[in-house]
């Protein structure tokens, strides 16, 4: 077998569909597996996921488990399911590499496992035209009581490798763990971090054609997670295929060029990882926003807080670029006296853009009653760069250093302008 | 093809499902092997110690305490030993191969492999020890000058082989059964040990009242203990017609247990 023939067989290879008797009228057909790797001259995807979904079976008493074997014998599915993945749809070309976000429990691990092999989709197709080394938790193949090497040699096996080729591959895999003598200690008795260093060599010696990890960068040590980062960029630069699970956005930013982002199960966006990664930041960003309400103003009369009491923006919460903004609102002070406001506008992100609070211009909040003042403010022809941000007000005590609460409106600038950053800096281009 | 080709690091490649399966199931049975009985310094010898230390004690209480006659012209000694061996290795076989899945709960969750190699090596494993015994006592015996006909190997050893695929398939099910069902161990124990007296193994069919030997005589292991006997006691190599129904039955168990285990397996990975 020549090493450019694309291997059809092996770990992962083929496909693996829903089983009929558990696939929807939709369910994936049955047309002959993994046509596409049949056509050596085309540009086939190495992976496809073609409206995948998966159930999991949900057993509430004793009896529930006898009735849900019974159930799966018969060949139907399970009665009463859990939908932890529905229609989720891609594909991964060669040399690509995507980036799966969410929160937990949104099905990032239940895709990976379904593109590993270790689960069958309940609903859809999976395509896989090669193979897949799949680091789901580092170790998690090791025996405790065995040594590191005769772990490497279970790992290599279940990764789908003879005895001459571990053989082969030995000393690469002892040399990137880099844990010295311990190699031949038994598992057991060493720290997770030295677990985790041999569980990433012996994923990584075979340079699997896609690599699927799943938040395996999340332990280690630095220098460790350095050394996993300087892998997988090498390993993408020669052409590898990475489907990478993390909660770093800052990970997944540097090391793919697509994201996937799931939210219960369904896809929330597909695309470029920067944009979807800042909208799903926003969209926590948001979030957190949206539960905080401002203070009823009996809570902080009891509690003797300065509160925004309310925060509008003119002239809509969608503007064009270069538009007149305003900001407007009320601020309740429990004492009577004239608090300060410092009013902001942050990214989505929440990355600061500018802020000014009263006390620094030397003006002070309207009195409109015993312990309510008004503030108004404009910023005439806004400089803002088209995105989502936030303005936010905050209440001070008079003297501007206590900073008790804080309420945002999201503002939305629209426009065509291809400059970067958040601002337009006033600028010219001189002739010399 | 862009994705099979790499400027650093060779791409190994990828081996057919049967040498991956292969050599899983190789490291699979050494690792059982080695953790069942390396672990304790005198592992290795219980596992051929304990059989013989029931046959010693079936042996006293039968002959000395009960002053059971010999059955016809065979010792107890070789009589129960011929049967034993087989019956622990099946009833071994199955209560540690139906748990075995709960050992590699680590693997089912998080790595691609066919859970059945699993059960395989777990039961393969205690049926080569128990065999290596079997061979070692009736050699023994031989030796000590029972009427043993050692060409009857010719048939028992065959007759193993059948024992194993009926043991996988009884195994496989249960196996499958146990992830979804914790009370499979508990029930397994006491039901094996039932079917152990139910069975001809410490007496013959022949003393079985009239009336329900037909049921005893139904239990594909009393088939099995007499037709040991018949070969290694009486040295009767002759193939019968029910040799090949056993060969049937034994694959009809082993096809229904896997068919049960595939059905199941695919769920595993949320129950184990």
């Amino acid at each position: 077998m020549s090493p450019a023939s694309p291997p059809k067989a092996g770990l992962g290879g083929g496909s693996h569909e829903a089983s009929p008797v558990n696939a929807g009228p939709d369910g994936g057909g049955a047309g002959s597996p993994a046509t596409a790797a049949a056509a050596p001259g085309r540009r086939a995807p190495l992976l496809a996921l073609d409206h995948v979904g998966k159930d999991y079976a949900k057993v509430d008493s004793r009896g529930g488990q006898l009735r849900l074997v019974w159930d799966l014998l018969r060949g139907h599915g399970a009665a009463n399911v859990y939908r932890a993945l529905d229609d989720v749809t891609f594909s991964l070309q060669p040399g690509a590499s995507l980036g799966v976000i969410g929160e937990n429990g949104a099905g990032k691990s239940t895709l990976l496992k379904i593109v590993a092999g270790v689960i069958p989709p309940t609903r859809g197709r999976v395509t896989v035209n090669g193979r897949v080394g799949a680091l789901l938790e580092l170790g998690s193949g090791f025996h405790p009581d065995y040594t590191g090497l005769a772990n490497i040699d279970l790992a290599a096996a279940l990764l789908g490798l003879s005895p001459d080729e571990i053989d082969a591959k030995r000393e690469e895999i002892i040399a990137f763990a880099d844990i010295g003598d311990h190699i031949h200690d038994p598992i057991k008795h060493y720290s997770s971090g030295m677990v985790v260093r041999l569980g990433f060599a012996v994923a990584t010696a075979l340079r699997p054609h896609i690599l699927i990890t799943d938040e395996v960068l999340a332990v280690g040590d630095e220098s460790f997670q350095k050394k996993c980062i300087a892998w997988m960029e090498d390993y993408l630069a020669d052409g590898g295929t990475l489907l990478l699970c993390s909660h770093s956005m800052y990970h997944i930013q540097k090391l793919c060029r697509h994201a996937l982002w799931l939210r219960t199960g369904e896809v929330v966006q597909y695309g470029a990882a920067m944009d979807v990664t800042q909208a799903y930041l926003a969209f926590h960003e948001e979030k957190s926003a949206r539960a905080k309400t401002p203070i009823d103003p009996r809570v902080a009369a009891s509690t003797g807080v300065y509160a925004v009491q309310s925060l509008d923006i003119g002239p809509a919460d969608v503007m064009a670029q270069g538009a007149d903004l305003w900001i407007a609102g009320e601020v309740y002070s429990p004492d009577g006296r004239v608090p300060v406001v410092l009013v902001g506008i942050v990214r989505a992100d929440g990355t600061p853009v500018y802020g000014v609070a009263t006390d620094m211009d030397g003006v002070a909040p309207t009195r409109v009653s015993a312990d309510r003042f008004a503030f108004s403010v404009s910023l005439p022809a806004l400089p803002l760069l088209p995105g989502k941000y936030f303005v936010r007000a905050h209440a001070l005590d008079p003297e501007g250093v206590r900073l008790f609460d804080h309420v945002e409106r999201p503002l939305v600038v629209t426009g065509d302008s291809r400059e970067m950053g958040f601002v337009r800096l006033a600028h010219r281009w001189n002739d010399r | 093809m862009p994705q099979a080709t790499s400027a650093r690091g060779s791409v190994v490649p990828a081996p057919s499902a049967g040498v991956r399966d292969r050599a899983l199931f190789a490291n699979f049975l050494r690792r059982e092997l080695f953790t069942r009985y390396l672990g304790s310094i005198t592992g290795l010898a219980w596992a051929f110690v304990h059989p013989l230390v029931l046959l010693v004690v079936y042996h006293f209480v039968f002959t000395t305490i009960f002053k059971t006659q010999r059955f016809g012209n065979e010792s107890f000694l070789a009589f129960v030993a011929v049967a034993l061996w087989p019956w622990l290795a099946a009833q071994e076989g199955i209560q540690r191969g139906a748990t075995s899945l709960g050992n590699y709960a680590g693997l089912i969750r998080k790595v691609a492999f066919p859970h059945e190699l699993v059960v395989y090596a777990s039961v393969c494993a205690t049926l080569l020890l128990q065999f290596a015994g079997y061979l070692a006592v009736i050699v023994a015996l031989v030796i000590y000058g029972e009427p043993l006909h050692l060409s009857g190997l010719l048939i028992a050893i065959p007759l193993w082989i059948v024992l194993a695929i009926g043991v996988i398939g009884v195994t496989l099910f249960f196996a499958a059964l146990q992830v979804f069902v914790r009370d499979v161990e508990h029930v397994l124990m006491p039901g094996l040990m039932i079917l152990m007296y139910l069975t001809p193994i410490l007496y013959p069919l022949n003393l079985v009242p009239e009336a329900i030997r037909p049921w005893v005589a139904l239990n594909p292991f009393s088939w099995l203990v007499g037709r040991l006997r018949d070969a290694l006691l009486n040295g009767n190599l002759a193939l019968h017609w029910a040799d090949a129904v056993a060969v049937v039955v034994a694959l009809a168990l082993f096809f229904a247990g896997r068919w049960v285990f595939r059905r199941l397996s695919p769920h595993f990975e949320d129950f184990v």
